[in-house]
């Protein structure tokens, strides 16, 4: 059985209307962040969701969460449909910005004292003290730490507490919402090799939203690729990156700058920008910018089995022959 | 011929705990037509050093405390008062910012914007401004330019606003683009055409670029040659392929090291341990050899070892590594 579960699940947002658009009785624009998702979390997996700025990661995340209630569907948590946050804090998230995720004015110890404290109201002061040390060793920080303020802190150490503050309350699930991406090469190094060895060591189940091809090949299991608002293909790391099925995924990967790859290489990246996220589209939603696409495109997508624990909505995928180049194929 | 000659710059910024000296002895000679990049992390001082040639501090408390900027035919930028390089700015060497929706003005129509950079340097009409600035989005290729020109820069994407200030880049003909991140606020897809767009522009013009970004993977499929930065100095440069498939400094490999490769799928990466160095009291000797695997007793002592080739075969490779010296 799935850990967590998103069936079906949709979340809009409405662009609010100006007096005059209420005047001239125009409806509100409706930007689908998330449209009709189905996602399955495997209990001890890493899932990666990736995707460009836009394409509804963030406010799946946030579903996944319970920070944002879907418009349309449900998620499921053990098998049971969730409404709002797990009280027991069993699926907790990490945010990017570890600069402004974090009170500057409270001591690492009791920033994380206070979230024991939430979720385990019968724990004495010294138990909750063992608890935030037992936490901040198992991201690797020494115990002092617990008496330091943010601003005493480098970039990868405030992560590295967001990360205790997560587990905190000891959970199933860990959100992490871009947790590298402002940190620099050197410093998202310790952190990948931190949820690495979380999951290695605790089986803790982690969602990893990204826009990093490469961070998402060296931690995920499986992958999921989405596209305004909608998954475009999931499947299982090497075969993803190996054999990409959808022209989407394999136009992203080919416009990812490798260092292992010179000017000249033959590529084909995704040409053109996303069209406009208000816009309603019937068909395949990334038609307008496929080089693929055929008049069947206009019809609407199903993402379907081609390949075994491999999804995609691309009625062309199931073609063999295509010259998708993506991962390897063409460099 | 050389285009721009950077000898010995120091660049020094005042701040609460004293001068911090973000570029500390910086030298390096632009060919015409080349792609320069400069890498490294944050707070390293590319970003300084590629504003120092312009002076553009956006109002910190920056000064050009030694060195000398030679820009073939115009002399010392560093020594030239603010007037005359203004004369430069644009019309020789033009900057592209990481963030386009800064660098525009947001109250006034994308065309008007590029077209006042043109009349502050060419007497043309109006009219004929205009008509420039429609040939300049076609050259960046911004589809359907005639309506563009219209535009206010919110009504455009980031990738299209990218456009449009490199047209204004282009708006002269400068010999030289500094582009600062440029693409480091847009997504993969999008970075990809822009650095498309640069590379193209550089092969109609004969401009050229220097490129300060982060990302070695922006660099390996840009750049002719590189500098690597670390605490304000240049600790490795050398054509493309020599500094990122032969690197010879221990921060160029441990910055490659850490680096998720399809390789090592599963494996851990090795991160770069400790802090990049204070760079208002930097440590003596090699700034990178507290946090070096291989340093030894000589490289935390006199003055930061200097940029030397150690290869016959590579005389333009150089590192500033003292034990590959002693090798």
């Amino acid at each position: 059985m799935s850990l967590l579960e998103l069936k079906d699940v949709s979340r809009s947002f409405w662009t609010p209307r100006s007096l005059v658009d209420i005047a001239l009785g125009r409806s509100p624009a409706v930007l689908r962040a998330v449209h009709r998702v189905d996602l399955a979390v495997a209990e001890g997996e890493t899932l990666g969701i990736v995707g460009e700025s836009g394409c509804g990661k963030s406010t799946l995340a946030r579903l996944a969460v319970g920070l944002q209630a879907p418009d349309g569907g449900t998620v499921l948590f053990e098998g049971r449909p969730m409404s709002g946050p797990d009280p027991a804090g069993r699926i907790q998230m990490v945010f990017q910005d570890p600069y402004s995720s974090l009170n500057p004015r409270m001591t690492i110890g009791a920033l994380l004292e206070e979230v024991v404290g939430r979720y385990h109201r019968e724990l004495s002061r010294r138990e909750r003290q063992a608890e935030v040390r037992e936490a901040l060793a198992r991201v690797g920080l020494p115990a002092e730490t617990a008496a330091k303020y943010p601003h005493a802190l480098s970039g990868g150490q405030r992560q590295r507490v967001s990360i205790a503050r997560a587990l905190c309350p000891r959970p199933r699930i860990l959100v992490a919402d871009e947790p590298v991406s402002a940190l620099d090469a050197s410093v998202q190094a310790q952190i990948i090799n931190l949820l690495q060895r979380l999951s290695r060591e605790t089986g803790i189940t982690i969602l990893f939203i990204s826009h990093d091809m490469q961070v998402v090949r060296h931690l995920c299991d499986r992958v999921a690729v989405m596209y305004l608002g909608k998954v475009m293909e999931v499947a299982p790391v090497e075969a993803l990156f190996d054999h990409p099925r959808h022209p989407y995924t394999a136009g992203l990967m080919d416009a990812v700058p490798d260092v292992t790859r010179r000017r000249g290489t033959a590529r084909q990246p995704v040409s053109g920008e996303m069209p406009d996220p208000y816009a309603e589209i019937r068909g395949c939603r990334f038609a307008s910018r496929c080089r693929f696409a055929e008049a069947r495109c206009a019809e609407p997508q199903r993402l379907t089995e081609t390949a075994p624990g491999g999804l995609v909505r691309c009625w062309k995928a199931a073609d063999a022959t295509l010259p998708f180049s993506g991962g390897k194929t063409l460099t | 011929m050389t285009l721009l000659s950077v000898q010995d710059l120091v660049t020094e910024f005042a701040g609460p705990s004293g001068t911090a000296r973000a570029v500390d002895g910086v030298s390096f000679d632009i060919q015409p037509g080349e792609i320069f990049g400069i890498v490294g992390e944050s707070g390293c001082g590319k970003s300084a050093t590629c504003r120092s040639i312009l002076r553009l501090f956006g109002g910190a408390d920056a000064r050009i405390a030694g060195g000398s900027i030679r820009l073939d035919g115009a002399g010392d930028l560093a020594a030239m008062p603010e007037r005359a390089l203004g004369h430069i700015r644009g019309r020789d060497v033009a900057f592209i910012f990481q963030d386009p929706l800064t660098a525009l003005n947001p109250t006034m129509r994308v065309g008007r914007q590029i077209a006042e950079v043109i009349k502050r340097h060419r007497r043309v009409s109006w009219r004929e401004a205009r008509a420039m600035a429609l040939q300049l989005l076609r050259d960046v290729h911004v589809t359907s330019p005639e309506r563009r020109l219209d535009a206010w820069p919110h009504e455009l994407s980031g990738g299209l606003r990218q456009r449009i200030v490199i047209a204004m880049a282009l708006a002269l003909q400068p010999r030289l683009i500094i582009a600062d991140e440029p693409t480091t606020a847009l997504d993969v897809t999008v970075q990809d055409q822009i650095l498309r767009l640069l590379m193209e522009r550089r092969a109609a013009s004969g401009t050229a670029i220097i490129l300060v970004t982060h990302d070695l993977g922006v660099v390996s499929e840009v750049c002719d040659r590189v500098a690597v930065m670390y605490g304000g100095r240049f600790v490795e440069t050398g054509t493309t392929a020599e500094v990122l498939d032969r690197p010879r400094h221990p921060y160029t490999r441990a910055l490659l090291a850490a680096l998720p490769s399809r390789a090592m799928r599963g494996q851990p990466l090795t991160p770069i341990e400790g802090t990049p160095p204070s760079l208002t009291a930097p440590p003596p000797g090699c700034r990178f050899a507290p946090r070096c695997p291989r340093a030894e007793d000589v490289c935390s002592a006199g003055p930061p070892p200097p940029l030397m080739a150690h290869e016959a075969a590579a005389p333009r490779h150089l590192d500033a590594c003292l034990l590959e010296g002693m090798r």
